[in-house]
C-alpha cells in the first residue's frame, strides 16, 4: 500500500475498500458490474431486501421497556382486545439482544437516560425506536423539570414518534404500522448513512446525569486552566 | 406554596393551644400552634424538643400517635420547614408537626440543621434522605444522609426557590440542541 493510499485509507465515505479502489475505466463500463464490495454489498441488497424487509416489518420484536403511565397502553395493547401479535410484534423480550425495537413508552429522567442509551446500544442492528407519549417527544407535562430529558430524541435516534398523554392502544399500533411501512422502504445501508449512523445521538454520565460532551468540555477547559497556572509558576 | 406575611390566616399568638398542643405542655414541652392545615392541628416545636416530643406523642397512651406518614420539606420564603405528618392507628387523630428554621439563622453556604428520626423510627430514614436530596435539610445523626432520587453527584437542591440549574444539552430550548 502506498503512504497516498494510507492516508486515504477509510476517510472517503463508502468504507476502505471503496477508497482505494480504482474507478472503472469507461471501455469496461459495460461488461463490469462489480467494482467494489460495497456495491456488490448494495446489489445482494437489492435483492435480498425486499424479502429480508418484509420479513422483519413482520417480525418487529419490541423490547419490554416501561418507565411509566404509558406502559399501561403497551400492556394493553398486547392483550386480547387490540392483540398487537395480530401484526408480528406479541413477542416483547425481556432482554435487548434478542429484540428490535424499543418503545420508549414513558418518562425518561436523567438517571435512565444512561442506562436508555445502553439498552439501546445492545440492540443488535437494524434496530428503531418508537418515541411513545408526550414526555419522550418533547417532554410533555414535564417541560422545563430539572430532572427530565426533554425527548427522547436527544439522546437516541428516533423512527416514529407517537404523541399523546398516554396515547391509546390504537396509537400503538398505527405507530407500529407506520414503523412496518418505514422498514419495507429502507435498507441497511440507508440507516448506515443517516448522521450519527444507528448510535446513541448524544452520551449521558451515569454519575451526573449530564451530557458528556459539556463533562468533556468542562473537563478540557479545567486541565487547559491547570496548564497555564503551571506554564506561568515555571516562567515566574 | 407562597409565603405572605401580610396574608397569612391568623396571628399565631391569637390561637389558643390545641388538644396536642397542651399534652405537651403539661410534659413541659414548648409548642406554638400554627393554623390549621386541612382541618389537621399543626403545631411548630424548636429543632431541641423535636424528638423528646415526638417520643411522647408515640408512647404516651392519651395520644398514641404511632405511624409517621411522611416527612417533608419545604422552602417557604424566609425560612426553611421540616414537616412530621402523624397518625394514629387507635382514634384516627392526625398532627402535623414543624420545625422552622429561619433562613436569616442559616450561615452562608451551609444546609438547616433538625435532628433525624430514622434511628427510632424506620420509617423517616428514607423520607429523610428525599427530603435532604430536593429541599436540603441536614438532618443530624442519620445513620446514612445520601441522595436518593437524584444521582448522587448532583449539584444542589431543586425544589429550592432559589435553584437554577444549568441549560445543557438535554433541557436546552434553543433548537441546535435538537437532533
Amino acid at each position: 500500500m502506498t503512504e497516498h493510499d494510507a492516508t486515504n485509507f477509510g476517510t472517503a465515505g463508502g468504507g476502505p475498500i471503496a477508497s482505494i479502489s480504482q474507478p472503472v475505466p469507461d471501455e469496461l463500463k459495460d461488461t463490469v458490474t462489480l467494482t467494489t464490495v460495497d456495491q456488490a454489498v448494495e446489489l445482494l441488497g437489492k435483492l435480498i431486501d425486499p424479502v429480508a424487509n418484509w420479513a422483519r416489518s413482520n417480525s418487529v420484536w419490541p423490547l419490554t421497556f416501561g418507565t411509566s403511565c404509558c406502559a399501561i397502553e403497551m400492556m394493553c395493547v398486547g392483550m386480547s382486545a387490540f392483540d398487537i401479535s395480530r401484526f408480528g410484534s406479541e413477542v416483547f423480550r425481556g432482554t435487548p439482544r434478542q429484540a428490535d425495537l424499543i418503545i420508549t413508552a414513558g418518562t425518561i429522567t436523567r438517571k435512565m437516560a444512561p442506562a436508555l442509551i445502553t439498552l439501546y446500544e445492545q440492540l443488535p442492528e437494524p434496530k428503531f425506536v418508537i418515541a411513545m407519549g408526550a414526555c419522550t417527544v418533547t417532554g410533555g407535562m414535564f417541560n422545563d423539570s430539572y430532572s427530565v430529558v426533554q425527548g427522547a430524541d436527544r439522546i437516541i435516534p428516533v423512527d416514529v414518534y407517537l404523541p399523546g398523554c398516554p396515547p391509546r392502544p390504537d396509537g400503538i399500533l398505527d405507530a407500529l404500522l407506520k414503523l412496518q411501512q418505514k422498514i419495507r422502504t429502507n435498507s441497511l445501508a440507508e440507516r448506515r448513512r443517516r448522521p450519527g449512523g444507528m448510535r446513541p445521538v448524544r452520551y449521558v454520565d451515569y454519575d451526573t446525569g449530564r451530557p458528556m460532551e459539556d463533562l468533556v468540555r468542562e473537563a478540557k477547559l479545567e486541565t487547559e486552566l491547570a496548564l497555564e497556572l503551571s506554564d506561568s509558576a515555571e516562567k515566574s | 406554596m407562597s409565603h405572605d406575611p401580610a396574608s397569612a390566616p391568623a396571628a399565631p399568638e391569637s390561637l389558643e393551644p390545641g388538644r396536642f398542643g397542651t399534652f405537651l405542655a403539661d410534659k413541659g414541652i414548648a409548642s406554638k400552634r400554627l393554623s390549621d392545615s386541612c382541618g389537621v392541628e399543626t403545631i411548630e416545636v424548636s429543632a431541641d424538643d423535636l424528638k423528646r416530643a415526638l417520643a411522647e406523642l408515640r408512647t404516651n397512651e392519651e395520644t398514641r400517635l404511632g405511624l409517621l406518614l411522611t416527612i417533608s420539606g419545604v422552602d417557604m420564603a424566609d425560612s426553611i420547614d421540616s414537616v412530621y405528618h402523624l397518625r394514629s392507628y387507635y382514634s384516627n387523630d392526625e398532627l402535623v408537626v414543624k420545625v422552622v428554621t429561619p433562613k436569616a439563622s442559616i450561615p452562608e453556604g451551609r444546609l438547616p440543621l433538625v435532628p433525624s428520626l430514622a434511628n427510632e423510627w424506620p420509617a423517616a430514614d428514607w423520607h429523610e434522605r428525599e427530603t435532604y436530596d430536593l429541599v436540603g435539610i441536614r438532618y443530624i445523626g442519620h445513620p446514612y444522609l445520601r441522595r436518593i432520587l437524584n444521582p448522587w453527584d448532583w449539584e444542589g437542591h431543586p425544589l429550592r426557590r432559589d435553584y437554577r440549574q444549568p441549560v445543557d444539552a438535554l433541557n436546552d430550548k434553543n433548537p441546535h440542541s435538537f437532533r
